[in-house]
């Protein structure tokens, strides 16, 4: 791989990133990695575990943003039988990068997590379900689960303790919709992943039929953290309802592309600018994606926005998985919206028919407005399919994202909309073949 | 005679064991199967679903699910470019072009005349801040250029030992980061089989 690039030495996550071997048990341990899970499978009982996570407000990183110690606390606890942490490490947003870098900075650190949230439910096994294409993340974390048994930290008595811990890798093979927590349960038992439907909840009927709390993989690396420095001390950081720091990957239109660390609050001005270097030279940004390609658009003129998670909700978008893609005005809002839709209509499992019909439609409607056949219709008919796709019409979030990308770039991009469908131009079209 | 080989069938009846239910063994069998082939075929994957128990069709319906999971002849060395978002706006139309251009195809999943080469175009690989870029053999290429992409592939022009021996076929069994602990996988005499020669693919009219 090419020289990392994102922030090493932060404040949390990102601390001990840039240090050499970091991705050896040796070099981790030196560091103070692995007194997190000593300390809890010594010391420490499920519940004074959860309470710790409870009091650092963590939320998920995977999109969702719910509260991790909730999460793992509806896993029952006198079920007899396995119980499962299951870690999301599909990561396949477009736009989101940070759970690659987190891994191939520091496999160690997701192990750690996993194992220590695995305690914390009552489990005993903990299954990292990766996307297969990430084969140097998978190598590194194979070595490293490997490491850790030798050196007796997961197996029958990690620690000397007489709890047993394993954390075990699962491979993906290319589905988006595996990132979706119960697509990725099916997936996993070896089936095509199509996401089920709810009640009952994965806390309940997850992995195997047997009770199961899906953690994404940046939320599970921030648990060791939490561990040795406190729930509180972690509080310290973000804002009011939104704590802590999270990972953001920067890509598109600016000039330093990277995965940051931030602490939840700053502005995307910040990021974009400061720490993503801003826009090329002569480029203004119009158009920036908040958290994936799945988060309603913002116009440039909103930079100063907040990455608080709950004022991104109350503006009808979301953090959702860090994942900021910037564009700026030598690009077509039009034609990027149309390769969004492809992606959803491509990864479609074809479960739910809204989501299966509209995002093929919607495909088939760009395609003929970027070949210039676009008129009034076409604009009518994109807001409808929009509508269709969205309000909770399907198992899981795949069509609404889709409805979202569309209605959100005609809301605050009507005018590049319509030059398109109604007069068959493009203000950016002398860039459209990427000179 | 069994299109795939005794010793990996073999291989794929001792897979179930390892999870807590049988059936979550099909996708790594299907790796197993793809490995030794280079691509799924019908025959294969009817064997895959015997060594395991389970219903042909639903093998098949497994296989056809997900992406990574070829059902036609692919090239030794696959392309598999990114052309979502990020990449788009940082050049990436450009490189399916180039990357056609050096390795003389027209469209997704053609493999070139040699033999050696095959692309296709994915979705998001997760690497925004290096975009463009693509995964070619087991491994991420960033910043592509068009200069990059005529080096990849001349450099897999040359007959390189090391390029010889590489499995022909996909995924799940990547070599072991330099000094890593584990230790090598080996899979009996497989390795020594000698690849099978592919057919050119014919024209598809989409490979959606």
């Amino acid at each position: 791989m090419a020289e990392k690039r994102g922030t090493v030495g932060g404040p949390v996550l990102t601390e001990w990133f840039g240090k050499a071997k970091l991705h050896t048990l040796d070099v981790y341990e030196s560091l103070g990695g692995y007194s997190a899970l000593r300390k809890v499978v010594t010391e420490m009982t499920a519940a004074q575990v959860i309470d710790e996570v409870k009091m650092s407000g963590l939320r998920g990183r995977g999109g969702a943003d719910f509260p991790t110690a909730t999460k793992w606390s509806f896993v029952p606890k006198d079920h007899p039988g396995p119980k499962y942490i299951v870690v999301n490490a599909d990561e396949s947003e477009p736009g989101s990068a940070k759970d690659r870098y987190l891994l191939e900075n520091s496999p160690h650190m997701l192990i750690e997590g996993a194992a220590i949230a695995t305690f914390a439910i009552g489990g005993h096994q903990a299954w990292i379900y990766i996307r297969g294409e990430y084969d140097l993340p998978y190598e590194m974390l194979r070595d490293a689960i490997a490491e850790a048994h030798t050196k007796g930290y997961l197996g029958d008595h990690p620690f000397g303790s007489d709890y047993p811990l394993d954390v075990r890798l699962y491979r993906g093979h290319g589905a988006y919709i595996c990132g979706e927590e119960t697509a990725l349960l099916e997936s996993l038992e070896g089936k095509r992943a199509q996401p089920r439907s709810r009640p009952p909840f994965p806390a309940v009927k997850g992995a195997w039929g047997l009770p199961t709390a899906v953690n994404n993989v940046e939320t599970l690396a921030t648990v060791p953290w939490i561990m040795r420095h406190g729930g509180p001390e972690y509080a310290k950081r973000g804002t009011e309802k939104a704590k802590g720091t999270r990972i953001v990957t920067v890509s598109g239109d600016v000039q330093k592309p990277g995965n940051y660390e931030i602490e939840i609050g700053v502005t995307y001005r910040h990021i974009i600018e400061e720490l993503a270097g801003g826009a090329r030279p002569g480029h203004k940004i119009k158009v920036f994606w908040p958290g994936g390609s799945s988060a309603k658009v913002l116009p440039g003129s909103m930079l100063d926005t907040s990455t608080d998670l709950d004022g991104l909700k109350a503006l009808g978008t979301m953090g959702g998985s860090g994942g900021i893609i910037v564009m700026d005005d030598s690009h077509c809002v039009v034609k990027a919206a149309a390769r969004l839709l492809r992606f959803y209509a491509h990864e479609s499992c074809g479960k739910c028919t809204p989501c299966r019909v509209g995002s093929n439609w919607a495909v088939r409607t760009y395609e003929r407005i970027l070949a210039n056949e676009g008129s009034e219709t076409e604009l009518g008919l994109l807001e409808r399919v929009a509508d269709g796709l969205q309000n909770g019409r399907c198992l899981c979030g795949l069509g609404d994202a889709a409805g979202w990308v569309i209605e959100s770039t005609m809301r605050h991009f009507r005018g590049e909309y319509e030059e398109h469908c109604l007069r068959h131009t493009c203000s950016v079209g002398a860039v459209l073949a990427h000179a | 005679m069994s299109t795939l080989s005794s010793h990996l069938l073999d291989e794929i009846k001792e897979l179930p064991a390892k999870y807590p239910q049988p059936r979550s063994a099909v996708m790594p069998a299907l790796d197993l199967a793809q490995e030794e082939l280079g691509h799924l075929t019908p025959e294969a994957m009817s064997e895959v679903a015997g060594a395991l128990q389970l219903d042909p069709g639903y093998v098949e319906g497994v296989a056809t699910f997900y992406t990574l999971f070829h059902l036609q002849p692919v090239g030794r060395h696959r392309f598999y470019i990114c052309t979502n978002l990020s990449c788009m706006l940082r050049g990436a139309e450009d490189i399916v072009d180039r990357v056609k251009g050096a390795i003389g195809v027209r469209e997704p999943g053609e493999v070139s005349k040699d033999g050696l080469f095959s692309y296709e175009e994915v979705e998001c690989l997760g690497a925004c801040e290096y975009a463009p870029v693509c995964r070619l053999d087991h491994r991420y290429e960033v910043d592509l250029t068009r200069a990059k992409i005529d080096l990849l592939v001349n450099n897999r022009r040359l007959p390189r030992k090391h390029i010889k021996s590489r499995p022909a076929a996909d995924v799940t069994t990547p070599r072991p980061l330099p000094g890593s602990a584990g230790p090598p996988r080996t899979r009996g005499g497989r390795q020594s089989k000698p690849a099978p020669r592919r057919p050119a693919r014919p024209p598809k009219e989409s490979d959606g």
